[in-house]
């Protein structure tokens, strides 16, 4: 082995050991976060005894670590594979885990010792009237929790724009503008994980920075609150950083369907200018759609709210359409032969594809004005987040697990991941048509069907995710493989 | 010859820092920013006169830069941009201070900041001067007691328009970047991609 | 990390904290208004003996108050709209102070040099102002006011339309003759108990 060969190896194994950790923390913290969602859903019905201050905690803290492991999820899928094809540093790769830890600390510190019960995307001004349910430290703890894991997003992610730069050229070429407009060979292209992370590196750095805005300005209020600002731009500020993160998680994490469908189907996947033309509409429209969170602010301007509705209802279609077509034809006659790795990223593919539909739905104003406090919205995204992000993060995690493993159990773990998540996002969306209200710790009687229903869902789905991460646990006892 | 222009600009400033002055616009995204465009020219002369102690301290900039946050921090309170007005020499601190301690510092760190750090600052800095900006904008009372309500306003507009055109320039530059997006040929990014992560760490 | 990089960067924390401390009075405030509005509360200013002539014609100085609290404000006559809410706020707090105790005086002081005795009383009908109770008064001399307006830290601009832009403040000097007190700006005497 030469000395080059030798680095390449060591930085491919401190590398590999990179995602290892970040898929730790993202199976454990996931388990650990379920299992307060369906500790939530356990108290609606009646089934435990939560004391409704608590209910709401468990709530924001819920929300915000949910949203976290999504974007640390996606964040391992993308650097995993992008970095076949770009330099990227591993130190602030690692960085970024350690601010998310600290964030991570923080924010729970914030939610079971300084009682911060403000929900995760802390709305301004929120944070400072708690009527005495938390405190001024509490809140800031919270907020503070937030900006640190945003810095290390932001490095993250510019490390990453910048080693598409330096092998591109531009973040145009890396998003395949050229290949989009027909300027340039299709077979010039970068390759899907590169398009993938240039949409995810310039729709989560304007959308962290702008989150670090209303952060400051927020923290400042709690100490200072003389210091005020517009309600209705914080919450544009609050929404445009909230939605582009979560929505931007999913955008990382298909990039393990472009890298590991190939592997299953020996087919290599093909981008065309359809596939460039639609992430670069994609990612013009992801940085847009956020107004669609504020369609029952009346005092919004009417042509943002809808623009908002007509981008939301586009938005996700042009990658999810050239995605879902994608994966058809390279699974179709591929003689693929399915595993549970394969399974999850495949259900990954068709649970966003349905979760369009509600979302839609939601999409529209004079359903929105009717069904956005109701279940049918926690329905819709955890149709997309649950059955369509999750799905391929832990199709992720099976994958690099590898077939050594014990995978007996596997298959059991994604039949109850799914059906439990199907039951779970029915009952959602059921109770959501029914009029149910969202965020209410204390349920009608007439509401508890949905409720247990919900309940009995999400305990099969911490059953299957159980599996799955003590799988991939177990898995990690094995030496990293040092070939390509 | 450069040197000496240099020195007669900050001069000139001085002279016609009343009529710069009396408009908070003015003051804020015109005589600021040229004091400390002054210190950074500085820097370039005196770059080679670096003393030794303060290159090697200023691990990867940070001191340096740091010192350029608090300096440019400190002169845009609304208190101190007040005292300018009211006190000559706190002006003249001010027209001291930003030179050295803000563009010659700016200067001399910031090609020692690695490019992620650069972009983590260029990131962090123009929306904050848009969120200053805004916040002068929609403040329903005066902040500074020498400027008018309206002046305010069209200060926070102007800051705004700062941040706006540093923004977009600054993703021009990264979106387009180097070859020119528009240039055809000796761009096979194959090639590039096995050159840069041979290189790459 | 390099030799003498945490003494630097110690250093440049140090100075760069306490310089925004002393600016911000320990990060309490960022306008001169505010920084003003505390240090008066930790150090009361003495009231030069300046002259001043009342609505009525009567000469007088700060020094004939001595024993009791004088709410101030700066008005000029002509003010189409703040000067109008101060007076209001006097008129309401007088009629409330009145009943119960005499240790109470308002004062409105005039710094448009423009205004003479005439347009004071005016401005005094207006609001039902009575000396000694509420004087409404200017300054013998611009050297007066330029004093005055400098003890109790007034800034007055040219609004571009012929009249001033000035902060609608109400201070409170004490038994002592001395600025002991700035309102919050925008509060008003009426609104709080007496």
């Amino acid at each position: 082995m030469t000395s080059i060969e030798a680095i390449g190896s060591r930085s491919r194994i401190s590398a590999t050991a990179a995602v290892r950790a970040y898929l730790v923390v993202c199976g454990i913290v996931l388990l650990l976060m379920m299992l307060l969602g369906l500790t939530m859903r356990l108290a609606q019905a009646q089934w435990i005894d939560v004391e409704p201050n608590l209910f709401y905690v468990i709530m924001t803290m819920h929300g915000a670590g949910m949203v976290g492991i999504a974007g640390l999820g996606g964040a391992a899928v993308m650097w995993h594979f992008v970095r076949r094809y770009i330099p990227v540093s591993t130190g602030i790769f690692i960085a970024n885990l350690v601010f998310f830890l600290i964030g991570a600390v923080l924010i729970l510190g914030a939610g079971f010792i300084g009682g911060f019960a403000g929900a995760w995307t802390f709305l301004y001004p929120l944070p400072d009237h708690s009527g005495g349910l938390w405190s001024a430290n509490g809140a800031a703890a919270y907020m503070a929790g937030l900006l640190v894991i945003g810095v290390g997003f932001l490095l993250l992610h510019l490390d990453i724009a910048r080693g598409i730069i330096s092998v591109y050229g531009g973040l145009g070429s890396g998003l395949g503008v050229k290949q989009a407009f027909g300027f340039a060979p299709e077979k010039d292209g970068p390759p899907p994980a590169v398009a993938a992370s240039t949409m995810a590196a310039i729709s989560n750095i304007i959308g962290i920075v702008v989150g670090a805005v209303v952060l400051v300005l927020s923290l400042v209020n709690l100490y200072v609150p003389s210091f005020t600002f517009n309600t209705l731009v914080a919450k544009n500020l609050i929404y445009y950083f909230g939605h582009t993160f979560i929505n931007v998680t999913i955008y990382m994490a298909v990039i393990a369907v472009y890298e590991i469908l190939p592997v299953y189907t020996h087919r290599a996947w093909k981008t065309n200018r359809a596939f460039y033309l639609a992430w670069v509409l994609s990612t013009l429209m992801v940085l847009t759609v956020y107004p669609h969170h504020l369609l029952m602010d009346f005092a919004m301007p009417t042509w943002i709210l809808v623009a908002g509705q007509i981008i939301s209802w586009l938005s996700g279609l042009p990658v999810l359409l050239v995605t879902a077509f994608g994966t058809l034809t390279n699974v179709y006659r591929s003689g693929l032969k399915w595993d549970a790795a394969a399974g999850l990223v495949f259900i990954g593919v068709a649970g966003w594809a349905i979760g369009v539909i509600p979302a839609i739905a939601d999409g529209t104003i004079p359903v929105n004005s009717v069904m956005h406090n109701t279940q049918w919205v926690p329905g819709h995204f955890h149709t997309y987040l649950l059955l369509g992000m999750m799905a391929m993060m832990l199709g992720f995690m099976t994958y690099l697990a590898g077939p050594k493993s014990p995978s007996r159990l596997a298959p059991l773990g994604v039949w109850l991941y799914l059906i439990g998540g199907t039951i779970f996002v029915l009952a959602f969306l059921a109770a959501g048509s029914a009029s149910v209200p969202r965020r209410y710790a204390v349920h009608l009687p007439a509401w508890l069907p949905y409720d247990r229903a919900g309940s009995i869902g999400a305990s099969l789905v911490v059953a299957g995710a159980l599996i799955l991460i003590v799988r991939f646990l177990v898995s990690l006892r094995s030496p990293i493989d040092a070939t390509p | 010859m450069t040197r000496g222009l240099v020195l007669v600009v900050w001069g000139i400033l001085w002279l016609v820092r009343t009529p710069l002055e009396s408009d908070m616009a003015l003051h804020m995204t015109v005589q600021l920013p040229l004091l400390i465009g002054i210190g950074y020219m500085l820097a370039t002369f005196l770059r080679p006169h670096e003393p030794r102690w303060f290159a090697r301290a200023d691990w990867f900039g940070i001191p340096g830069l740091l010192l350029v946050v608090f300096a440019t921090s400190f002169w845009m309170l609304p208190r101190m941009l007040d005292l300018a007005l009211s006190d000559p020499w706190i002006d003249l601190i001010k027209f001291a201070s930003l030179p050295l301690l803000a563009g010659l510092p700016l200067g001399l760190s910031w090609s020692r900041m690695p490019g992620l750090g650069r972009a983590f600052l260029w990131a962090n800095f123009i929306p904050k001067l848009a969120a200053i900006g805004g916040l002068y904008l929609a403040a329903p009372t005066r902040l500074c007691a020498y400027y008018r309500l309206d002046q305010q306003t069209t200060a926070g507009a102007a800051l705004i328009a700062v941040a706006v055109a540093l923004g977009l320039s600054w993703s021009a530059v990264l979106f387009i970047g180097s070859p020119p997006f528009w240039s055809k040929g000796g761009e096979n990014a194959v090639e590039r991609m096995r050159g840069a992560a041979s290189g790459g760490p | 990390m390099t030799r003498g990089f945490a003494p630097l960067l110690g250093l440049v924390l140090c100075v760069g904290v306490g310089a925004l401390a002393w600016a911000t009075e320990g990060f309490r405030v960022i306008t001169s208004e505010g920084a003003r509005q505390v240090s008066i509360a930790r150090h009361p200013i003495p009231i030069p003996n300046v002259r001043l002539i009342d609505q009525d014609g009567h000469t007088f100085s700060f020094g004939d108050y001595h024993g009791r609290t004088i709410f101030v404000d700066f008005i000029y006559t002509r003010c189409p709209k703040l000067c109008g809410e101060l007076g209001d706020d006097f008129r309401q707090a007088l009629s409330r102070s009145d009943a119960k105790n005499g240790h109470v005086a308002f004062l409105s002081i005039s710094f448009d040099r423009a205004d003479d005795r005439e347009a004071l009383q005016l401005y005094a009908d207006r609001y039902a102002a009575r000396a000694p109770r509420w004087r409404v008064a200017m300054p013998y001399d611009a050297r007066g006011l330029s004093m005055l307006l400098q003890t109790f830290g007034v800034t007055v601009i040219p609004d571009g339309m012929g009249g001033f832009v000035h902060d609608g403040t109400i201070y409170a000097v004490d038994e002592s003759g001395r600025v002991a007190r700035i309102l919050d700006p925008g509060a008003r005497i009426a609104a709080v108990p007496p």
